[in-house]
């Protein structure tokens, strides 16, 4: 049996077994788990929020152009087509700050095991909240 | 098929990826915090204009030392997660080691721009206050 063992660790770690999926296999959705199928939400909201980012420094930018363009802006995003993307905005965020909590929980060893549970958890908070927050957001269009 | 390399290799490329991991999972923790404070002090604690800042407020907002710290930290560990982010999306796309290395130097320096930029904006913002 130790033998087997050192023999095996001569050999090194295993890089890659098999041919393994496609680079984006990741998306493919069929036959996947909960953890899979949480594992790609927080991968297409990660991208969202990644083109969020510079967009929110491109509209910022409009503040050194002064005061006007700041105005004419804010007139067009308390419009209520902006206010849903606001919603949506606070969906991503939701969702890929409290996947990444859970990951992190999980991986970090504090709660190891609880996947399904911290995931069923985090969904009921972020619920709650967007929830609460799209009422308040949208209840000022 | 299964393909090994030497373990020397394998155990320094192991030890990257848990920094890479470690330093995903710390900067994701810390913008938890991070953002509740800027999504609630933009716009949850603003009255009026869909709670969004006027001109004038925003510019008194940044000026305000512990916020301009706040959001300078802010920009930083949002940059550097977004970045570790965009490298472990990318890095299934291109499996070869030269590849790799070219993502890793185009988002470095891609990380390194955005902070700059917004930098220069948060400071020039602050001055007009």
């Amino acid at each position: 049996m130790s033998d087997a063992i050192d023999e095996r660790r001569s050999r090194g770690p295993v890089q890659r077994k098999g041919l393994g999926p496609r680079p984006v296999g990741w998306l493919d959705p069929r036959g996947r788990t909960l953890g899979h199928l949480a594992f790609v939400g927080n991968r297409i909201t990660g991208l969202g929020l990644v083109f969020y980012l510079y967009l929110h420094l491109a509209v910022l930018s409009l503040l050194i152009r002064g005061g006007e363009a700041w105005n004419d802006f804010l007139e067009l995003a308390t419009t209520t087509v902006f206010l849903l993307l606001d919603v949506l905005l606070l969906f991503g965020l939701l969702y890929h700050g409290l996947n990444g909590l859970r990951v992190t929980l999980v991986g970090t060893g504090y709660v190891p095991n609880r996947q399904k549970a911290l995931w069923w958890a985090g969904a009921f908070v972020g619920t709650l909240v967007l929830a609460l927050s799209a009422f308040r957001i949208l209840g000022e269009s | 098929m299964t393909v090994r390399t030497d373990g020397g290799i394998g155990t320094e490329r192991r030890d990257r990826q848990t920094l890479v991991w470690r330093a995903t999972a710390s900067t994701g923790v810390a913008l938890v915090v991070l953002i509740t404070v800027h999504m609630v002090a933009h716009h949850f604690v603003v009255q009026g204009t869909g709670g969004l800042r006027s001109y004038r407020q925003v510019l008194e907002y940044v000026a305000n030392p512990v916020i301009f710290t706040i959001e300078l930290l802010f920009l930083v560990v949002v940059t550097v997660h977004a970045m570790l982010g965009l490298r472990s999306v990318l890095f299934d796309l291109a499996t070869g080691e030269r590849a790799r290395a070219w993502i890793s130097r185009a988002l470095v320096v891609l990380g390194v721009v955005t902070v700059a930029y917004g930098v220069t904006l948060i400071v020039t913002l602050a001055s007009r206050a």
